[in-house]
């Protein structure tokens, strides 16, 4: 290893330690006693966590020098834009069935598995030529069938376990992820399947005096996924759809006596959370074989960016989708074996500091 | 009333008493496990694999029973489990296999670190509530799997430890299944009665008061922060106890076990049986872990070696090619049928049962005792006529 | 350095103060229960004796003819059990003569045999009971038996009598040694906490004598908003003493700062426990303030659902188990006897509160005037000094509410406890109320008796809008 790992790790410690303190200092002495003020330690809390992610990615930055930071930035692009796809999922889900969903992951695999038996089967009998056409005919295939199954899961059995407690559900969840990993192998065969590449193509470039190169699939996928993203926040944000889901969000009864066709609002969230899924496991499965547990990781790093950024907003999860893999992956230089424990390490601290996420609001209670 | 009828009556009383003493369940749990265990003594074939099933069970059944008391009782959700597992496992590994400490001293060791890994999980959760706690229990969990991995001279990473041989008052000795089961049927029972203890008494009564209404809880003199640190601590030692009992009977670890998986069923398995109840979390842990180990992965129908299925192949000989296809694929299929199995079981009992199976056994045994009155009833007119 | 060292020692007063009091409460509870039992016990087993005795004579008594009740009965009991097999049968026969009316020949041969048999089985009976026919002998048997039996009779409650005696003087011995041992110990640290003069002159000055509870210039804002406005009141120990106010005056906010569910902006809550200690409840955690005396209900009832009624009432008392935690991972004998005494505790407050038929119910589906009771009753649990009351009336009827101003009145004499209530209810207030404090917007506007307050214009303009 030519980085110097000692420096870069007493460094680290010394930030963290000093940010740990800051906090400390700030929440028990300058609000609690000095300015009596509880309502800015939110404030204060975000600026001091922020400030140590931005301190960290800087002494990164400066341990490892333009060209493997930016490298490494630009290697987990897709990465990142899988990651934030899925965390969606779960989030979308999370607010509208107030359950922590489980099966995300199997009903992207099970998504990507039709895409690629619509490649290999159907679209090749079609004699469609282009690579990239047959690409994006397979994921579409994917992620209407991942929809319709998000669909039929709510209308069929979410819908019905309404009045069960949230980790009841999260155990129906857990109950289907069983089923559709036991249905898979019946269904698509113990064959090796495999989805077709979008492109396969390097592209190479010079900024700052280095040559990057980034694979084209990592930047279509981007595009695709920052595509979907904004479409469905400007729905979340301006469709009557996306007031139902916010509406729903903080209380389903009351939108319910209020007109908001909650079921519909539901199975919808349901049907597009799949959909968002069925698109990441198409992106994170191009050029390997498919298999029934690909998402498990993602599923569990989806869950730590949501709980990073706080399940109570939209844009605190993709947030927190930014910063594990970039995290995780610029560690990796100076300790490739510890990387992802020392990630969720810092998330656990950073939870700890804020219970709520990033971007989490507090609901006040009454005795 | 006389004075015979009288002493009639205080004889049934005793041995109702003693059948519904509330342990008396516990020891005939214990007994048939023994009795099997017997059976095989005398030459009954009972296949290694369902012994090693009920051995395997009986420890999940420990680890849940912890659980249950979290989740059920103190009302916390916590995915963590696996990776405490995982460190009893690890705990008594390396502790004997390298340093060659004695197993009781290993359990004292064991039952202290849980209590402080306890601890610690408890101050968490007290800023974290919820689902949040379950996926930062979660995160923990995932943490300590890379350890696993990761701290290959403890753990003989991603290979497995192994162990063969156990210390006992300063010998090594082989470890005999036969004995193991034995004491694990005793340390089966004892748990299990100090679990019940748990629940009844005044520490039970404060954690489901806690569960139920926090605010109320406080109000009555219940201290959050003592009654949230001793579930975990509770549930903790349970869980490395039992990772140390499934080392010493199965005699290999490996961190592939110990990920979220693992964590999911026992929760899978507490939720189905019913989480506050024992022989719920007895019924559960059986049909999610035992029904799969004892019952899906023994069936063989494959044609070339399963005896009858060849017999009745052999019946049709016109459709020998299809009937042999058919079997063939059918036994491909049928470890994958236990997920399917089980996971429909969990979607069905949470839908329609939300206490578990328990809560079915008790409704059902209602409702047949109500069919047995209607049915007599009906008898009883037919034989005597309607009630003048 | 010589003060904090002065506060380390009073705090550990402090504590050997309360647990040797909390161990001789328990001994004193205890004594007599176990008497109590143990008596129970012994009769118990003098009347096993009694009917095994009883038991054995039976036939010897009926082999000598000697009249008996007992004897009278068993005969009633058997002939009774051969009747009612025999109206049985009947009856199936009837069943079968009408499905088979045409068989009438049959019908009567059976009916005749039926009744035949039931004559036969009777004599049998009677036979069993008759006398024997050598008479003398079997009185001489039965008498010499009857001598032998008695004197096992004798001895075996003379066994268990010295037996119980035994116990008793044990018990007696080993309670007054406790209480020997502990009660010097207890006058021993109580003087050196008087030598300390540990009296704080602040806080005695803040509380006058007989006052419970005080509020000095209370204040709660939330952001902006000022729930609670420099209140200052005190409650007299002993009475019952209502809060009323407006919607949003602040009234449960004034609770939630006593019990410390929130901790308040600035001001002080001053409480005097039943050793007359003067305590500055800012200090306390919402946990330790039942342990004082102070306990409370909520506005809307907030019972354990999982548990049944009695258990429910156990949950207050949970502080005041002795019993260590390895002593309730093994169901200690110590953990069972008090429980015990809880259970028998819990009983009596609930006879009291009319309750009993309730005890091992769910409270889930019970009306809510019993819930509401039920939490009344789980609060005398504690044996407190001050009940705090939120809205007690709410969610009542008429008749309900009347039976309510009883049951308080009743708490406050029979179990000496201040009574501090908020209630919207004004027919309830001013009936059971010896003193009325009226907020509005967080701030003191008026109090008094009762009657003063109906007669005060700025409650009644805080209360209908300006002039009215």
């Amino acid at each position: 290893m030519f980085f110097d790992s000692v420096k870069f790790w007493n460094t680290f410690y010394i930030i963290t330690g000093v940010t740990v303190f800051l906090f400390l200092f700030v929440d028990f002495v300058v609000i609690r006693k000095i300015l009596k003020k509880p309502s800015k330690r939110d404030l204060a809390s975000n600026l001091i966590v922020i400030g140590w992610f931005i301190a960290i990615v800087v002494h990164l930055h400066a341990s490892l020098g333009n060209f493997f930071f930016f490298q490494t930035l630009f290697d987990k692009m897709l990465g990142i834009s899988v990651l934030a796809l899925a965390t969606t999922g779960i989030v979308l889900i999370f607010k509208t069935s107030i359950t922590t969903n489980f099966a995300q992951g199997m009903l992207a695999t099970f998504g990507v598995y039709v895409a690629g038996i619509v490649s290999m089967r159907w679209a090749q009998n079609t004699g469609i030529s282009s690579v990239f056409q047959l690409a994006m005919i397979s994921m579409i295939a994917g992620a209407i069938v991942a929809f319709l199954m998000g669909v039929a899961i709510d209308v069929f059995i979410i819908r019905k376990s309404k009045y069960i407690t949230s980790i009841g559900k999260q155990m129906i969840t857990m109950g289907l992820v069983l089923v559709i990993s036991g249905i898979i192998p019946v269904i698509f065969g113990i064959d090796a399947i495999s989805v077709p590449r979008i492109s396969s193509r390097p592209i190479s470039f010079e900024w700052i005096g280095w040559n990057f190169t980034v694979s084209e699939h990592a930047l279509y996928g981007m595009y695709i996924s920052v595509g979907l993203l904004v479409v469905l926040f400007t729905a979340l944000r301006f469709t009557k759809w996306g007031l139902g889901v916010r509406a729903t969000a903080s209380n389903e009864i009351v939108a319910g006596m209020m007109g908001v066709n909650t079921k519909l609002i539901t199975a919808l969230s349901w049907g597009i959370a799949g959909a968002l899924g069925g698109v990441a496991a198409f992106m994170l499965a191009q050029g390997g074989t498919l298999s029934a547990g690909m998402m498990v990781s993602t599923q569990v790093n989806g869950f730590m960016a949501a709980i990073l950024g706080g399940f109570s907003s939209f844009i605190g999860p993709i947030v927190g989708a930014f910063m594990i893999p970039i995290l995780s992956n610029l560690i990796f230089y100076f300790s490739p074996l510890w990387q992802n424990a020392i990630v969720y390490l810092l998330v656990l601290l950073i939870v700890l500091a804020k219970p709520l996420g990033l971007f989490g609001k507090r609901i006040a209670k009454k005795v | 009333m006389n004075s015979l009828s009288l002493i009639r009556q205080k004889r049934i009383g005793q041995l109702k008493s003693l059948i519904h003493h509330p342990y008396f369940g516990f020891l005939v749990v214990g007994a048939l496990l023994l009795f099997m265990q017997g059976l095989r003594a005398a030459g009954v074939n009972i296949s290694i694999t369902v012994m090693r099933t009920f051995g395997l069970t009986m420890i999940y059944v420990i680890i849940g029973l912890g659980f249950s008391i979290l989740l059920g009782y103190a009302g916390l959700a916590s995915l963590g489990t696996a990776g405490f597992v995982g460190i009893g496992t690890y705990l008594v590994g390396y502790l004997t296999t390298k340093m060659g400490f004695p197993i009781y001293i290993i359990i004292i060791i064991s039952i202290l670190g849980a209590i402080l890994i306890g601890l610690i999980i408890g101050f968490i959760s007290l800023r974290i509530e919820g689902m949040y706690l379950a996926i930062i229990t979660l995160g923990l969990s995932e943490i300590l799997n890379e350890v696993f991995k990761n701290a290959v001279e403890f753990t003989n990473g991603t290979n497995g430890l192994n162990m063969s041989t156990i210390v006992f008052f300063g010998t090594f000795e082989v470890i005999n299944i036969e004995t193991i089961f034995t004491a694990l049927v005793f340390i089966l029972v004892l748990v299990m009665v100090i679990t019940f203890n748990i629940m009844k008494s005044p520490t039970g009564r404060a954690m489901l008061a806690m569960k139920n209404s926090e605010s109320a809880a406080q109000a009555m003199g219940v201290s959050i922060l003592k009654y949230r640190l001793m579930a975990f601590m509770i549930a903790t030692v349970y869980a490395v106890v039992g990772g140390v009992l499934y080392m010493t009977y199965f005699g290999f670890s490996i961190p592939s076990s110990w990920g979220l998986a693992f964590s999911l069923n026992i929760l899978a398995a507490i939720i189905v049986g019913g989480s506050r109840s024992i022989y719920g979390v007895l019924l559960g842990t059986f049909m999610i872990f035992g029904l799969d180990m004892a019952v899906f992965q023994t069936i063989n129908v494959s044609p070339t070696q399963n005896a009858s299925v060849a017999a009745f192949i052999a019946r049709f000989p016109e459709h020998t090619e299809q009937l042999s296809e058919f079997f063939r694929s059918l036994n491909g299929a049928i470890p994958t049928m236990s997920y399917i199995f089980n996971g429909v079981l969990i979607i069905i009992v949470i839908m329609f049962y939300p206490g578990g199976l328990y809560q079915l056994v008790i409704t059902l045994k209602a409702k047949i005792s109500k069919l047995i009155s209607k049915v007599m009833k009906k008898v009883k007119v037919y034989r005597y006529g309607e009630d003048r | 350095m010589a003060k904090i060292d002065k506060v380390i020692v009073q705090w550990f007063l402090h504590h050997r103060i309360k647990q040797l009091e909390s161990k001789i409460l328990f001994e004193k509870d205890y004594h007599p229960f176990f008497k109590e039992d143990k008596k129970e016990q012994h009769l118990q087993k003098c009347q096993r004796a009694n009917q095994t005795m009883q038991a054995s004579l039976i036939q010897p008594m009926i082999q000598a003819g000697k009249p008996s009740d007992d004897i009278a009965s068993l005969l009633a009991h058997k002939l009774q059990k051969v009747r009612t097999r025999y109206y049985w049968k009947n009856r199936s026969l009837q069943q079968w003569y009408s499905r088979h009316q045409e068989d009438n020949a049959q019908y009567q041969e059976r009916k005749r045999k039926l009744h035949q048999a039931l004559l036969e089985a009777e004599t049998k009976v009677r036979n069993q009971f008759e006398p024997s026919t050598d008479m003398e002998t079997a009185n001489a048997v039965y008498e010499t038996l009857q001598a032998k039996k008695r004197k096992v009779y004798d001895k075996a409650c003379e066994r268990s009598l010295a037996k119980f005696d035994q116990k008793m003087k044990q018990a007696t011995k080993r309670h007054e040694s406790i209480l020997s041992k502990l009660e010097p110990r207890l006058q021993k640290f109580e003087d050196k906490l008087l030598q300390l003069d540990t009296s704080n002159s602040q806080l005695e000055a803040a509380l006058p004598e007989g006052v419970v509870l005080k509020l000095d210039k209370l204040s709660m804002h939330f952001g902006g908003l000022k729930a609670v406005d420099q209140l200052s009141f005190e409650v007299k120990r002993g009475e019952i003493f209502g809060l009323i106010g407006p919607n949003g005056a602040g009234k449960t906010t004034v609770f939630n700062c006593i019990t410390r569910f929130y901790k308040q902006t600035s001001g002080n809550v001053y409480f005097r426990n039943r050793y007359m200690e003067p305590l500055n409840l800012s200090k306390f955690k919402v946990h330790d303030v039942i342990k004082e005396g102070i306990v409370r209900t909520f506005q809307n009832v907030e019972l354990i659902w999982e548990l049944n009624v009695i258990e429910n009432l156990l949950v207050a008392v949970h502080t005041q188990y002795r019993s260590s935690f390895f002593g309730q991972l093994f169901n200690s004998s110590r953990l069972r006897k008090e429980e015990q005494i809880m259970r028998q505790k819990a009983m009596k407050i609930l006879a009291d509160l009319e309750l009993s038929h309730y005890a091992y119910w769910y409270p889930l589906g019970l009306p809510y005037g019993i819930l509401k009771k039920v939490e009344l009753a789980r609060t005398l649990m504690v044996n407190p000094d001050l009940i705090i009351l939120d809205e007690p009336a709410a969610g009542l009827n008429d008749i309900e509410t009347v039976a309510l101003q009883k049951t308080i009145r009743k708490i406050r004499d029979e179990y000496n406890a201040t009574i501090f209530l908020v209630e919207h209810d004004m027919g309830l207030v001013m009936e059971v109320c010896d003193t009325v404090c009226a907020i509005s917007f967080g701030k003191l506007l008026a109090i008094g008796t009762p009657k003063q307050i109906q007669q005060s214009t700025v409650v009644r303009e805080a209360y209908l809008g300006g002039e009215a």
